[in-house]
């Protein structure tokens, strides 16, 4: 709960010097603190402490019920040299996120700039296409989702009315992975959303000034929304792309917890999930969590360097 | 609005005939898994995999699928909604107060070390919450909260989710300082000024923020799924994966009922609010 502040510690502002040093100190700066004092309570003990903690954790073998043992490097080398499992889950991980981020991406921009020609009924519209990206997280669509790509589900009855027929994509490993993709793909709201404000942004006078000197359409869109865009792309790949790391309860539910057909939907997550808390193994399930951040830090990282080459903010 | 060159009024029609045409294909493509799912919830059983592809509603439609799915558990699915009730609007109180606090401190009070913390809590954002994971539950482990709702709610009121932070410290920004100003001239300490002054103004994000807690945490299913074991404690999310691994997708009917009442709140929401929301993600997307 909230600690009452002491209403006579004002900032001191027009009042008489304080008699010492230190209760001005503590004037200046303790009302700051104490309405800090949740959060940095939460920071240390629930961020801070358990973040250096799973750094020794991920040295030692760990089964919750002993205490843990020193294994200096065997996790990671054992993951880099051993570990099938690892090297699959890696894999589906990055294949998700460099075909998912991207098309979403690409649908979210498609939209908007269709809404964003001034028309009737845009309200509507955006609120249409933002209810999946509200409702997508949930156990509920993941199961919708199971049955309609099971063999006899509801894809394959579409498709059958066309006389396609169509494979039982979640059984089958070679298009298992690509209804996850597609449930990604369906929540691409929240960034169309997000795009639709940037286009909103920019000045409408450079269009017409464009216009005036004989500019098509084509070519508008590829010297002034897309270049002028380029803020709010930045933005929206960084926040779909570490979102798309973390996935995990599609593949959890749609896989019935194993990642299956052969490890196809083994998300890194689940892996680590199932490493965690199926087996107990939590020196290794807090290493895998270490290559998990390095590989989101050195992503940001990256993408922050580039942005330096492609991004265009004007001052 | 600009006549722009080099289209006529005839061709601007057309275009914006196509625009329409497109957007209606991609909603009802869009929204058609979601019509199925509605209606086959009220399909007799027999009939949910030979009515096709059809969205319309069965002649025969009944909502025994309803019944059978709330009793599906041994536990009845209307303890299950009371569950993720109490926890989901504890969390709101939680974010709301916790976030709020911090983002007072952050807009608004000067202090030693303000651009360091809030640099902290920049950075807590982007961490996937994995690498806090197994050190937290070892922590609640030792404090006996495994099993209970604690380890789910009591992060709230420490401010665990940094998101709400960052939107409120934007919105606080915004707000006149003159207003603070004034009230410190006759006499007002930083508590009145958060209590009387910006916390009235922040009514849109306050509810931003509580409505988006309220939403992402009725949908989590990671964290009940580790810190719940009994079924008594169980939320819906939980519930309905465990409804769907005992009847072995055997109980489409109840298992698409069940699912269909997990998204009813989160629907109000969507109903009542969704220009809040929208609004909410805009901003920002926007700002950095």
């Amino acid at each position: 709960m909230a600690t009452q502040v002491d209403n006579t510690a004002s900032s001191g502002a027009g009042r008489v010097a304080p008699p010492s040093f230190w209760s001005g100190v503590w004037q200046n700066h303790a009302p700051g603190y104490l309405f800090l004092l949740p959060w940095l309570i939460g920071f240390l003990g629930l961020t801070i402490g358990p973040i250096l903690t799973s750094f020794y954790l991920s040295f030692t073998h760990f089964d919750l019920l002993t205490a843990p043992r020193w294994a200096g490097l065997d996790n990671y080398m054992r993951m880099f040299t051993n570990d099938p499992k690892f090297a699959a889950s890696m894999r589906v991980t990055f294949v998700f996120v460099i075909f998912s981020v991207p098309l979403k991406l690409a649908f979210a921009l498609g939209v908007a700039l269709l809404l964003n020609r001034g028309m009737k009924g845009l309200p509507l519209y955006r609120a249409l296409f933002y209810l999946p990206s509200l409702l997508g997280a949930s156990v509920a669509i993941a199961i919708l989702w199971r049955q309609m790509f099971a063999g006899n589900g509801l894809v394959n009855q579409v498709l059958a009315n066309f006389g396609i027929q169509g494979p039982s994509w979640i059984s089958n490993p070679n298009t298992s992975l690509w209804t996850l993709i597609i449930l990604a793909v369906w929540q691409f709201g929240s960034p169309m959303i997000i795009f639709l404000a940037g286009l909103r942004q920019i000045p409408q006078d450079m269009y017409e000034a464009a216009s005036l000197d004989g500019a098509s359409k084509w070519r508008q869109f590829w010297k002034i929304t897309l270049p002028m865009l380029t803020p709010v792309v930045f933005f929206n790949a960084i926040i779909q792309t570490i979102e798309a790391f973390k996935s995990f309860t599609p593949s959890f539910i749609i896989s019935g917890g194993t990642g299956g057909p052969i490890n196809s939907t083994l998300f890194y997550t689940l892996y680590l999930y199932n490493e965690a808390f199926g087996f107990f193994r939590m020196g290794y399930a807090s290493a895998l969590a270490w290559v998990l951040l390095a590989i989101v830090a050195l992503f940001t990282a990256f993408s922050f360097l580039s942005s330096k080459y492609w991004v265009h903010y004007d001052d | 609005m600009t006549v722009v060159t080099g289209s006529s009024p005839t061709r601007k029609k057309i275009m914006s005939i196509i625009a329409h045409v497109l957007l209606i294909g991609a909603s009802i493509v869009m929204l058609y898994p979601l019509l199925w799912l509605m209606a086959s919830s009220f399909r007799p059983e027999n009939e949910i995999f030979t009515s096709g592809v059809s969205v319309l509603p069965s002649p025969n439609w009944s909502i025994d699928s309803y019944i059978r799915g709330w009793n599906g558990l041994r536990v009845g699915f209307g303890q299950l909604f009371i569950n993720s009730f109490v926890i989901s609007i504890l969390s709101v109180i939680g974010n709301v107060i916790a976030c709020s606090l911090a983002a007072y401190a952050f807009a608004r009070l000067e202090f030693a070390g303000r651009r360091f913390w809030f640099a902290m809590m920049l950075m807590t954002l982007m961490l996937p919450y994995q690498v806090t994971l197994i050190p937290q539950y070892v922590f609640f482990l030792n404090l006996g909260w495994v099993n209970t709702i604690l380890p789910l709610v009591v992060p709230k009121f420490l401010a665990a989710d940094a998101f709400f932070i960052f939107l409120m410290v934007q919105f606080f920004r915004g707000l006149p300082k003159e207003l603070d100003e004034a009230a410190r001239m006759d006499g007002a300490g930083p508590w009145r000024i958060y209590w009387k002054i910006i916390l009235p103004l922040s009514t849109p994000v306050l509810a931003t923020a509580a409505i988006f807690t309220f939403i992402w945490t009725w949908d989590d299913f990671f964290g009940p799924l580790i810190y719940l074991s009994d079924l008594r404690q169980y939320t819906v999310m939980l519930g309905l994966r465990t409804f769907t691994d005992n009847t072995g997708m055997s109980d489409y009917g109840g298992m698409f009922a069940m699912s269909v009442l997990s998204l009813v709140p989160i629907f109000v929401f969507f109903l009542l609010f969704q220009r809040l929301l929208i609004e909410g993600i805009a901003t920002t997307g926007m700002k950095r």
